[in-house]
């Protein structure tokens, strides 16, 4: 444990809880298995396990955005490009990117995989959080887009299912991570 | 110079290998009328997002061109985005910004380009080159001298021109078009 630690004040490796996260591996396996090679996002203490080993990845591009919007237009470009695009954010920022989720990759029909960090789905959020966090599933709902709230689940089965999803659609699709996900 | 001048110059002379992506508004719809090609890529919604677009394609393919075509109150919108363009240094990007200090495809409301120094901006931010193009001449010498990216001109323009534009509204079938070209 206290290696741990000193790991993680030399900056070896962002794990706030002192461990490394066997499901943030799992996830990355998994979205590397459907051939993501590009990453793009603005980051979330939710997601920092995954954002951690997606930047040390160097199999894939990644290009951090200033802002969600901005994301969603550097995943499109690297789509166009033949590239397979992840998208990270949180569902806050998921709000201010949703006219471009909604004006540029659904009618272009632009698939992009994102993981989103799904802040105030319960009541002990930040108020902050809050008005988001019981929005988010109606805001992917009313654009008719496909989400899953990881409970459970089995990440392989769950992340091949959804590419299949995406790749029959043509749209985005979003894994949904509620806080400590990744215990 | 006119809107209709500054695109004609910027897609005579633009090789046709190269890729463009244009911003939201009459600069997409006045190309697309009159320079619809395969290598072209609209951003009729998402405003702003054109330069993003490109930075995905710029650096998920460095061995094409690719030619950014914004406008002031786009690049405000999502300024941020030279900052990231700047950071990661693609040398096959061009960004040229259509500057009629103006929303010229709303009722042409001022923008705050007068105000913002793009020039400084994009220099500030890490653009390897940047030049200011207040006539034809001048924007297709910006454009011929092209040597390493990221570049950055800003061609000035008067407001009013054209506005009966029809819309590219095909968007699924501007995409695969798009990714045949490439491929």
């Amino acid at each position: 444990m206290k290696k741990e630690n000193k790991l993680y004040d030399n900056g070896t490796f962002n794990v706030l809880d002192g461990e490394k996260s066997k499901k943030a591996d799992r996830l990355h396996r998994a979205i590397k298995k459907e051939g993501v090679d590009f990453a793009t996002g603005v980051p979330c203490g939710v997601l920092r396990h995954i954002i951690r080993n997606i930047s040390d990845d160097q199999s894939v591009l990644h290009i951090p955005a200033n802002r969600e919007s901005e994301a969603v237009g550097i995943a499109a470009g690297a789509y166009l490009a033949g590239k397979t695009p992840l998208a990270y954010m949180q569902n806050s920022g998921l709000f201010g990117a949703s006219n471009d989720i909604a004006s540029l990759l659904i009618p272009y029909e632009i698939p992009i995989f994102f993981i989103v960090s799904y802040r105030g789905c319960e009541d002990d959020d930040a108020i902050q959080h809050l008005t988001t966090g019981g929005a988010t599933e109606r805001l992917l709902k009313s654009f008719g887009l496909s989400f899953v709230v990881l409970d459970g689940h089995d990440l392989d089965d769950l992340v091949e299912i959804m590419f299949q999803k995406m790749r029959e659609t043509m749209l985005p699709v979003f894994l949904l991570l509620k806080r400590g996900w990744q215990i | 110079m006119k809107r209709k001048e500054a695109i004609e110059t910027i897609m005579t002379l633009v090789n046709s290998k190269d890729i463009v992506v244009s911003t939201t508004g009459l600069i997409s719809r006045e190309i697309f009328e009159k320079f619809d090609s395969d290598r072209n890529v609209y951003v009729p919604g998402s405003m702003g997002l054109a330069s993003s677009i490109g930075l995905g394609l710029a650096v998920s393919c460095p061995n094409k061109k690719v030619v950014v075509i914004d406008g002031d109150a786009s690049l405000l919108m999502n300024l941020g985005s030279i900052v990231t363009i700047g950071k990661w240094q693609p040398q096959n990007l061009l960004h040229v910004v259509i500057d009629n200090g103006a929303y010229g495809s709303c009722n042409e409301e001022r923008s705050m380009s007068d105000s913002a120094n793009f020039d400084k901006l994009a220099l500030n931010v890490g653009y390897q080159n940047v030049r200011i193009a207040d006539s034809q001449e001048a924007l297709k010498c910006a454009i011929i001298n092209f040597r390493r990216g990221p570049e950055f001109i800003l061609a000035k323009i008067d407001l009013g021109g054209r506005r009966d534009f029809r819309r590219p509204l095909k968007l699924a079938e501007i995409k695969n078009r798009f990714m045949l070209f490439l491929h």
